[in-house]
């Protein structure tokens, strides 16, 4: 009971704070996503109605999901130690699960606003049609935010500055959005190339994402990956908990 | 268990530098200890060691009996302990009531917002937020932090540093009030006055060490030196009657005396001589050893002053 409300109020907090009191944060979080869905689907396509936008929906989520992993949680952290927010609540009772978890829920919640709008853009803008199960999409959405938090945790654990884990997050976040099938399909690559960034989690997310999703896979065909995903979210959760530092 | 606190030849190095080098002391239930140093001594080095947010190069640390380098003594120290830290910080986007619940919330009991503001007078101020507020304003929210939830052992780091005198006089007030409902208090400060208003006992560290440890008045009449009484007046010299009191010497035209017994007799002794003799005095002035002058001897300096 004591716990349940001290989750309750924490991640209720987080979006008081973090999210609703911040108007910048919010634009970013809710406009940017169908911003980048224009331009992208006018700057890589030939004309209207092609099958861009269909490709970028998912795409996009994907990358948001990188970038809610890395930027909103991995720099986040390193953010909160720098300020010295972790020392605080390190003196307090609360267990970290508490203080991490609450931040998991409220990237997620994030996440499916930020899926919904894209999604209603898409078929607004650009009728694009999700034809997949709802339940295996929002399974795959869950797992590749699990994975990207897990990993985006190390680079707040390690990170000593929050400069130093903002440089990380974008060497990351913006290179892997265009080598992972986000924003522009990696089949244009040589195969081999392709082949070889098929090994990223991030293209193995966005891959099974955007074939569940937009094409109707079922999930079931992408065991293998959804494997890899997970090992990647228990090394980045074991990796996380071994090196975290409140201090 | 009679000791809330026991340090024991604590020492911790950054690198080769030894911020604390081998502190050892004890706090009593019920007593208010206070750490008194420059900037750089290692007060902050040594209560983070106390709480769990330093690991010690060597020593130990016992708080309530428990080792804050254990992770399960220290999950059993923290709800027991309430910390005001040196450098924290709170998001900048809540406001009071919401911190105060929050931090409620993780020590399992009922929120008292309301009632923890006003008793550090930011009654008026719960629905402000920590970036709108003052250093000071912040400073007394970290107090109520810290005593909500009613802790047995508190560690306060500086806590008046950037209050007024109204904000001073309440934490203050709070950690007497503490004390004398039985709980145990550290505390480190600059401030001379704060240390001997408050503390049972001064720890004096200098670079790391403990330099002296003493009640207040026992470490001004241990380390404060003479009182002194000095007279400026025409036709004055200290006659045969005045010999007994102490050592006298004169610079310019000014005679002091250095004494070890009471100030006021001597002084009373002198006033009468001066008469005896017609001498006309211009000045006169009666100095009693303070903390300061102790702390000045101890440390062969002044705080704040520069090596
Ligand atoms: N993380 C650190 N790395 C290296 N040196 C440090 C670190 N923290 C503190 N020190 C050094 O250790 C010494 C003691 O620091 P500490 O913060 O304990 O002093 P303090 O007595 O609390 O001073 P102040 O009155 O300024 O708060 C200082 O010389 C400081 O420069
Ligand atoms: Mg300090």
């Amino acid at each position: 009971m004591t716990l349940l409300r001290m989750f309750a109020i924490q991640t209720k907090m987080n979006f008081v704070w973090y999210f609703r009191r911040d108007g910048e944060m919010m634009f970013w979080t809710l406009a940017m996503p169908v911003f980048f869905l224009v331009l992208f689907s006018f700057a890589f396509s030939t004309g209207p109605n092609s099958g861009s936008a269909t490709f970028l929906v998912p795409g996009i989520i994907g990358a948001q999901v990188l970038s809610s992993g890395f930027w909103g949680v991995g720099v986040m952290l390193a953010t909160f130690r720098e300020k010295h927010l972790l020392r605080r609540v390190y003196l307090t009772p609360m267990p970290p699960w508490v203080f991490f978890g609450s931040l998991v829920v409220y990237r997620m919640v994030l996440l499916a606003a930020q899926a919904v709008i894209l999604v209603a853009a898409g078929a607004l803008l650009f009728h694009v049609r999700i034809t997949g199960n709802p339940l295996e999409i929002f399974a795959i959405l869950l797992l590749g935010t699990a994975t990207f938090i897990s990993l985006g945790t190390i680079i707040g654990a390690l990170a000593r500055t929050t400069e130093s884990a903002n440089n990380i997050a974008s060497i990351l976040t913006v290179p892997l959005a265009f080598l992972s099938d986000a924003y522009v399909p990696i089949d244009r690559f040589p195969h081999a190339v392709s082949s070889a960034l098929r090994m990223l989690p991030s293209t193995q997310f966005i891959d099974t994402f955007r074939d569940v999703s937009t094409h109707g896979a079922p999930l079931a065909h992408y065991g293998a990956w959804i494997g890899a995903l997970v090992l990647w979210t228990i090394a980045g959760t074991v990796i996380s908990a071994r090196t975290f530092r409140w201090v | 268990m009679d000791q809330a606190i026991v340090v024991e030849q604590l020492v911790k190095r950054y690198g080769d530098f030894p911020a604390v080098d081998g502190i050892t002391f004890a706090v009593p239930h019920g007593t208010i200890f206070g750490l008194l140093g420059r900037n750089g001594a290692g007060k902050t080095t040594t209560l983070e060691c106390c709480i769990g947010l330093g690991k010690p190069t060597s020593g130990s640390v016992r708080v309530l009996g428990l080792d804050p380098t254990r992770a399960r003594d220290l999950a059993r120290m923290r709800p027991r302990i309430g910390v005001q830290l040196q450098a924290t910080s709170l998001p900048e986007k809540a406001n009071v009531r919401e911190v105060l619940v929050l931090y409620a919330a993780y020590y399992g009991i009922a929120p008292r917002a309301a009632e923890m503001a006003e008793r550090v007078g930011l009654g008026d101020k719960l629905d402000r937020q920590i970036a709108q507020m003052s250093g000071g304003e912040q400073q007394r929210l970290a107090l109520a932090l810290a005593l909500q939830h009613d802790p047995d052992v508190l560690f306060l780091d500086e806590p008046t540093a950037g209050m007024d005198a109204f904000g001073r006089r309440i934490l203050w007030n709070e950690v007497e009030r503490l004390r004398d409902a039985g709980k145990s208090i550290v505390l480190t400060t600059h401030y001379i006055e704060e240390a001997e208003r408050l503390s049972d006992r001064i720890c004096v560290i200098q670079r790391g060490k403990i330099v002296a440890e003493a009640p207040p008045a026992e470490l001004v009449a241990r380390y404060g030196g003479d009182a002194t009484v000095s007279i400026v007046a025409d036709g004055f010299a200290p006659g045969e009657s005045l010999d007994g009191l102490g050592t006298w010497t004169l610079a310019g035209a000014k005679w002091t005396l250095a004494t070890r017994g009471e100030p006021g007799l001597a002084l009373a002794a002198i006033v009468t001589h001066a008469n005896e003799i017609g001498a006309t005095i211009t000045s006169l002035d009666m100095h009693r050893p303070t903390l300061e002058d102790a702390f000045i001897a101890i440390t062969g300096e002044t705080i704040g002053e520069a090596e």
